[in-house]
């Protein structure tokens, strides 16, 4: 039924942060495998840096999704801005301690002192850019210990790049960018999601003229694309229901669908 | 929730708007190319219109010339007023008109001259003078006499005959006018122009005058005269073969027919004279007397 196959296209698309719609590109492969073995090296942290939509938080969902399994990994896709509860929440992940009433960064360095746990946890910590300057100094210090290690991603601005060496400078770390898909990347990629969900006959749609459309619209960001073709696959899922079949070419991708959906979402202005 | 309508209008308006600059860049393109062509095809014309300006006015010269010359030499012939005349000719058409009246005038001018004979109007110049020396034999002829009276009595028609050469703008037709040129100066056989041409010789004392004033006493008889000027010419130039036959033929009819033949001897002997040994034989055989 095409109806079914363009609404699953659709839903393909839709942007949530999930570990089994992680897409292997030759290049994602190589940098998500640098990164799982600079995990293992005995760094005190680990900076993951990008614009947004580049897939930083999909890569450290597929990191936790990974090494769950073989070592205590904490991943905290939304940041703790309370300091005190921030050291509450690590006491409680890391070291299984409650505690009532306020933590303050020294009383949490004894506990963490004083608990020796092993292997030494993984936290993964997202939209790191939004920590306090002192907290991430604090972070900082906890790294120091090397009793806890961290992931920490970063948007890359000005701003965070200037965090990133007033913090980091002097540990011992390993950075790694993420960056857009190139026009090739985003082919495979859309290619391969779509073939994921079986959605061979809408895979098989995109030509090498429509994903050129697609990249210099959205100039291969993820997010962005992701976006756009969920809107797109909309559009036709409108069509379809309406009966308007003249206005669907189920061959390939028409320019005027993709700026249509562009157009819904942002990315050209009438 | 999309809105399909209101989506695709957004669409069309967003395409109209993405054509713009390619129509604009069209449009210019193309309004340039325009201009260009009228440019070049205005230049084409422009050319074209002066090569064929230059052509007409090439072909107004080349038929108003064969108009202007025959005025030209008619007016050397003629008398100064002819000559002012002239310069009116230029090469526009309003001007090839205006020639033809000035024909007309010219033989006006002409005509009388050698009907009624005024003296005023061809005044003798020096330039005749050595034509009349290259032709002295035949100029005692009286055959050759004949052809000058005939000549004189023809000289209006033939300057008719010019006219219409003139009309019809041809050139080979101005030449017999220039051949009988002399001829319509030669007419003047009164005493009167003797006279006149004695007095320029008194004034100038040259040698021609004296041959010309001794060819015509000859001419008219007057032997004692014909002698005289022709010793003369022979004490201002003794190289003039025309005045030693004058004078060997005076000598003659003079009855010093010795004396003559002396002379010619001694010119022979000085110059070689084809001319004087035929006129010595003549007088040695009796046919000249």
């Amino acid at each position: 039924m095409k109806s079914s196959i363009f609404r699953n296209s659709r839903d393909v698309f839709l942007d949530i942060v999930n570990a089994k719609d992680y897409i292997q590109l030759d290049r994602v492969s190589t940098i998500y495998q640098s990164l799982k073995n600079s995990v293992k090296k005995p760094l005190k942290m680990i900076l993951l840096y990008g614009k947004p939509g580049t897939g930083k938080s999909m890569f450290l969902t597929k990191l936790y999704h990974d090494l769950s399994a073989t070592q205590d990994v904490y991943m905290y896709k939304t940041p703790i801005l309370d300091e005190s509860e921030f050291y509450k929440t690590l006491a409680q992940d890391l070291f299984k301690i409650k505690y009532r009433g306020e933590l303050n960064f020294t009383q949490f360095m004894k506990v963490v002192e004083e608990h020796d746990v092993g292997i030494v946890p993984l936290v993964l910590l997202d939209e790191a850019q939004l920590y306090s300057n002192p907290l991430m100094e604090k972070i900082r210090l906890l790294s120091d210990t090397r009793k806890v290690k961290f992931v920490i991603t970063l948007h890359k601005t000005g701003k965070e790049d200037l965090i990133a060496k007033e913090h980091f400078q002097t540990r011992i770390w390993e950075s790694i960018e993420l960056e857009n898909a190139s026009n090739v990347e985003l082919k495979i990629y859309i290619q391969k999601k779509l073939m994921k969900a079986n959605c061979f006959d809408s895979a098989n749609m995109f030509n090498a003229k429509a994903v050129n459309l697609i990249y210099k619209l959205t100039n291969g960001n993820y997010r962005d694309s992701n976006k756009l073709l969920y809107t797109l696959f909309d559009i036709y899922t409108h069509y379809e229901d309406k009966g308007d079949t003249s206005k669907m070419n189920t061959n390939s991708v028409s320019n005027k669908i993709i700026e249509m959906a562009a157009l819904h979402t942002g990315l050209i202005n009438d | 929730m999309i809105n399909i309508n209101e989506l695709e209008a957004r669409w069309l308006k967003y395409k109209i708007k993405s054509y713009i600059p390619h129509i604009v860049i069209l449009l210019s393109i193309a309004i340039i190319l325009t201009i260009f062509a009228l440019f070049n095809s205005k230049s084409v014309i422009n050319t074209k219109e002066v090569t064929k300006v230059k052509n007409e006015n090439v072909q107004e010269i080349q038929v108003d010339t064969p108009s202007v010359e025959p005025i030209e030499a008619i007016a050397d012939i003629d008398t100064k007023k002819e000559l002012v005349l002239a310069p009116t000719i230029e090469r526009t058409k309003q001007k090839i008109i205006q020639i033809q009246p000035i024909q007309k005038k010219k033989i006006e001018y002409t005509t009388p001259n050698y009907n009624t004979n005024e003296k005023t109007i061809l005044a003798p110049s020096l330039d005749f003078m050595t034509k009349l020396q290259d032709n002295t034999l035949p100029y005692f002829d009286n055959e050759n006499e004949n052809k000058i009276e005939h000549a004189t009595q023809e000289t209006p028609v033939r300057i008719k005959t010019v006219h219409k050469a003139a009309q019809k703008k041809s050139k080979p037709q101005i030449e017999p006018i220039k051949k009988e040129s002399s001829i319509q100066i030669d007419r003047q056989n009164t005493h009167d122009d003797i006279n006149q041409v004695i007095k320029r010789f008194k004034k100038n004392n040259n040698p021609a005058l004296s041959l010309f004033i001794a060819k015509k006493y000859y001419q008219l008889g007057e032997y004692h005269q014909s002698y005289n000027y022709s010793l003369m010419t022979n004490e201002i130039n003794n190289d003039i073969e025309a005045s030693w036959i004058i004078f060997a033929k005076s000598l003659v009819k003079l009855n010093e027919k010795s004396m003559a033949v002396e002379t010619l001897k001694k010119y022979i002997a000085h110059s070689n004279s084809h001319r004087a040994k035929i006129l010595l034989d003549e007088i040695n055989s009796g046919k000249f007397k």
